[in-house]
């Protein structure tokens, strides 16, 4: 858990952080979105002391991040930022290794670390662990570059960035995957990002930064129904909104009684792969399975579109 | 505790940066100061040239009130750099400096040495040495913080070589023992020195002559730019003492087999294999730069004067060569300064130049007979550097003007 | 093309071995070059203890350089030694401009004859290029790597020693190549104070007009500073390659 308290940031006269205040609940993600120069990373910074705050506090777990000497705490805190900053003369082992050597691990202990990373990453340890950053794709160091972050099993994660050099089918992938880890670990997570589409896709929370302010702070719903300022809106497109709302929810909330002729659609579709399915088939209405692939009731476009308006 | 020790670190740092009293660099050459003033001997005063000589501080080898003028503004350069961080008045008290202790020095062989006394031999000493240091450091610090442009440097390059030859032409420096070695042998300081140039400059040239053509192959033919290159690097790694021995054997077998080579003035010993191989040093630097800078001209631009109807002559004459000069230049500086160091070895297989001195003097443990030999060569290939440094950002300022 | 490469650099060193170890099997091919009856072969003293001695002094002045290099270029890129770095800079500049034979030569009024003045010189000259060297090394540093070491609670030290030390060390030993470079050809030079040395050899060609001596000499040095640069530029291509990088550029300077 991650509380920030009236935190600010000044450089000489300017002020690029300004008093914001809010909470990442445990094993969440937020997701910290704005224009660029908005104070996104000096805000993120701030959390592992890499800036120092003018004002204000930040709280893990409840206790103050000044009261633990700067280097521990950055032990303590997962770091990934853009193009990871993998070290180039280490190989994947260890790179990954890093902060367990840090904290004085055992040998043995880190290796089984590294081996069990290696493979919830999905990159294969007899063919990577003795690889150099050099001679990786780009996705598999991204994925080197959260694993390493990940290695002396942080509370928190910190990620600037993190899929900003990807391409975007890469990209789709890795967000997938790293919400699947995130799920599995229960780790809290503060992810700043310019792509909105990941905002909606990662966040539990997005909070939305404007020239230093935090302008809302909210479920991924709330900022598209309930956007506090014209600028949220605006940042969140008006043109996508019913679509992004759409993908927010899942078949389940939209689940009616009785049934339907045609393909049947699973119970954990998103709405919005549900209307695409209905839109393609021409049907106002498609049969709803479970996980077994027992069939639960139906789906129907009217339902759906209610779910796409700004008041349902 | 741990926490605590971090922070007043923390608020330590900022506060000596908010204080700006105390310039860290400023207070070591302060210091350097201190100690060439009060602790080392100004001048040293030899009977005669062989004799080993004794040292007088500042106090002792000028007149009373000139000395407490002197030190006295040297004490006030030291405070200066001390504690005024602005570069330019950096720059105003290390030029002062320089004011006060050069003409010093020249005075104080005058005073030191007693009339009509022509065998005694004054010299400047450690501390006069420091002193010229510390300024010379606090100059080029005010200089590198200062990020003068082309111009400005030039100028300063020639006001400062103005400030010398004033110096030299007034004759204040003319008591020094440096000055009377100089006025023994003025004719050969001017030979050697012409020698010097010749070497230098002659094979410089030869080196552009050969190495342009060269280069501009090489851009085009790969496997020959790799031959060359590679080739050259092998040459560059060369001690040049060896090289010169190594052409000795084969021009000496020319000398002796074609009289009109001897004739010619090719001999195994002498300038021509000092010639040869500072033509060979200086050939990499041009062969290099020129296939770089060929190689850095931007595809598209060649590819729209080939649209534009250029022929391949005219496209490298117009658009490639102009586009590649900044870099071929900075080869030309890289070989210039080089050359103008390495001929002074010339003088050891017989090619003369400022060497002569170099290694006359070190025969004769004469310091002041190196010196004749070594602060003009020095001298000569800073300037060179400056000047062709400014040449290089001036053309470079005319390729970004033009884009 | 490479092996063939590696194949000549052993023939050479080969070669260089033999000459030195037993000069004399060599006459046959110095003897055209006497007259007099002069000696084919320097007899002055032991070839093979000349090269040691050169060695020596070239190792132990470029070791010297090395270290006070290394820190120097370590002390002006931390916070506290930043008001040290725009001077430094133009002194390296400056410094590279100066003939190495011009510090020899006032070293030798100052300390006498012998190795002092020449291991004098050749740990003066030899810090410049490796100090260059080191302040672009650390310069070059990707600030994304430095962030992340950061970000991972390396403190001060161990950012030096475990990322920034390694990452700069192929432009370090480029800087150390030209050093000893340099050093080679100084410490020839040093002969004509008196330095024991291969200069010795070609020195007294000059003076007793024994172009053989003269050629031998020369042979020798340029032999030496071919398979030393070789060598070195081996060892920097072999840890950049680690790093996935082209090796240093740096090319030499002849001294
Ligand atoms: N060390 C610093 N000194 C002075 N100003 C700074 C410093 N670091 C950041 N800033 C300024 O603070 C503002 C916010 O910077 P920050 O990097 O937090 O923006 P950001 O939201 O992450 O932008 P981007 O999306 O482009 O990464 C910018 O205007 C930047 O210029
Ligand atoms: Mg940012």
């Amino acid at each position: 858990m991650i509380d920030i308290e009236h935190l600010t940031k000044r450089y000489g006269a300017t002020t690029v952080v300004d008093d914001v205040s809010f909470r990442v609940e445990e094993g969440t993600v937020a997701v910290v979105v704005g224009t660029s120069g908005a104070g996104k990373s000096t805000l993120l910074r701030m959390i592992n002391r890499l800036v120092e705050p003018s004002a204000g506090r930040v709280l893990i777990d409840g206790k103050d991040t000044m009261t633990i000497p700067e280097d521990e705490l950055r032990h303590r805190i997962g770091y990934v930022i853009q193009g990871y900053g993998l070290f180039p003369h280490r190989t994947v082992a260890q790179n990954i290794a890093t902060v367990p050597r840090l904290l004085g691990w055992d040998r043995r202990r880190i290796a089984a670390r590294v081996e069990e990373l290696l493979d919830l990453f999905q990159l294969d340890a007899a063919e990577f662990a003795t690889k150099f950053p050099h001679q990786l794709s780009g996705g598999q160091q991204q994925r080197v570059g959260v694993a390493r972050a990940l290695a002396a099993k942080p509370a928190v994660l910190l990620m600037d960035e993190p899929f900003g050099a990807l391409d975007p089918v890469i990209r789709g992938k890795a967000q997938d995957d790293l919400r699947a880890i995130q799920k599995r670990l229960g780790t809290t997570i503060m992810l700043v990002t310019h792509d909105m589409n990941e905002a909606f896709h990662l966040g539990d929370r997005i909070a939305v930064m404007d020239r230093a302010r935090l302008l809302q702070y909210a479920s991924p719903a709330d900022i598209l129904t309930h956007p506090a300022e014209a600028f949220v809106e605006e940042l969140v497109g008006t043109t996508e909104r019913p679509f992004r709302l759409l993908s927010l929810t899942t078949v389940q909330d939209a689940l009616e009684p009785g049934s339907a002729e045609g393909q049947p659609v699973p119970l954990s579709a998103s709405l919005r792969d549900a209307l695409s399915q209905l839109i393609w088939l021409g049907r106002q209405a498609l049969p709803v399975t479970d996980s077994s692939g027992a069939p639960v009731g139906r789906i129907s476009v009217d339902r759906i579109l209610r779910h796409g308006r700004a008041d349902p | 505790m741990n926490t605590i020790s971090s922070r007043t670190t923390a608020s330590g740092m900022t506060s000596l940066r908010s204080i700006p009293s105390l310039d860290r660099l400023g207070s070591v050459l302060a210091l350097l100061i201190g100690v060439a003033l009060l602790a080392a001997p100004f001048i040293t005063y030899r009977a005669n040239r062989i004799v080993a000589g004794e040292g007088r501080m500042l106090a002792d080898a000028l007149p009373s009130k000139p000395a407490v003028a002197v030190i006295a503004v040297v004490l006030a350069i030291a405070f200066c750099a001390a504690f005024v961080r602005k570069p330019l008045v950096r720059l105003g008290a290390a030029a002062l400096g320089l004011a006060a202790i050069l003409p010093a020095a020249g005075w104080s062989a005058s005073f030191v040495t007693p009339d009509g006394n022509a065998f005694a031999r004054v010299s400047p000493s450690t501390g006069f040495w420091l002193l010229a240091l510390a300024f010379a450091l606090l100059a080029a610090d005010a200089l590198a913080r200062l990020r003068l442009g082309p111009w400005a440097r030039l100028l300063a390059l020639a006001v400062a070589a103005g400030a010398v030859a004033l110096l030299l032409a007034s004759g204040a420096w003319d008591d020094l023992s440096l000055l009377k070695e100089y006025a023994n042998r003025a004719d050969s300081f001017w030979r050697e020195a012409r020698r010097h140039l010749w070497l230098a400059l002659g094979s410089m040239a030869a080196a552009c002559l050969v190495g342009l053509p060269l280069g501009i192959l090489g851009h085009r033919i790969r496997a020959m730019r790799i031959a060359v290159l590679q080739g050259l690097t092998i040459v560059q790694t060369i001690p040049s003492i060896a090289l010169f021995g190594i052409l000795i054997a084969p021009l000496g077998f020319l000398a002796a087999q074609v009289p009109l080579a001897a004739a010619l003035g090719i001999h195994g010993i002498g300038a021509a294999p000092a010639f040869i191989a500072l033509f060979l040093y200086s050939l990499l630097p041009v062969v290099a730069n020129t296939v770089t800078g060929l190689d850095q001209v931007p595809a598209a631009v060649i590819d729209a004067a080939r649209g534009m109807g250029l022929s391949r002559r005219q496209r490298l004459v117009q658009v490639e060569l102009p586009l590649a000069f900044p870099v071929i230049l900075a080869g030309i500086r890289i070989a210039l300064v080089q050359n103008l160091g390495l001929a002074t070895i010339a003088a050891l297989i017989g090619g003369g130049g400022f060497g002569t001195f170099v290694f006359q003097g070190i025969g004769q443990t004469a310091i002041d007979l190196v010196l004749l030999g070594a602060i003009p060569t020095v001298a000569l290939s800073f300037a060179a550097a400056i000047v062709l440094d400014a040449i290089i950002d001036l053309t470079q300022r005319g390729a970004h003007d033009r884009h | 093309m490479r092996a063939q490469a590696v194949l000549l650099r052993a023939a050479a060193l080969l070669l260089l071995v033999a000459f030195v170890a037993r000069p004399q099997l060599f006459a046959f091919a110095f003897e055209p070059l006497t007259a007099n009856n002069a000696s084919a072969i320097y007899d002055q003293g032991s070839l093979l203890a000349l090269t040691l001695s050169h060695l020596r002094t070239v190792f132990l002045a470029t070791l010297a350089s090395s270290v006070l290099a290394v820190t120097l270029g370590v002390f002006v890129t931390r916070p506290f030694g930043q008001e040290f770095l725009p001077l430094s800079r133009s002194l390296v500049n400056i410094g590279q401009t100066f003939p190495p034979v011009a510090v020899l030569a006032i070293a030798v009024p100052l300390v006498g004859f012998g190795e002092k003045p020449t291991f004098i010189a050749l740990f003066l000259y030899g810090l410049l290029p490796i100090f260059e060297n080191t302040l672009t090394g650390l310069a070059d540093v990707e600030p994304q790597t430095l962030e992340a070491a950061k970000g991972m609670g390396m403190n001060a030290r161990q950012r030096l020693i475990q990322v920034e030390l390694p990452l700069a060390l192929p432009v370090i030993l480029a800087g150390i190549r030209l050093s000893v470079i340099i050093s080679l050809g100084t410490a020839t030079i040093g002969s004509t104070v008196a330095a024991k040395g291969l200069g010795e050899v070609i020195i007294a060609g000059l003076q007793s007009n024994n172009v053989a001596f003269i050629l031998q000499g020369g042979l020798v040095v340029a032999l030496l500073a071919v398979l030393i640069h070789g060598g070195l530029a081996a060892v920097e291509r072999a840890v950049a390659r680690r790093l996935g990088r082209p090796a240093g550029a740096a090319t030499s300077q002849p001294s």
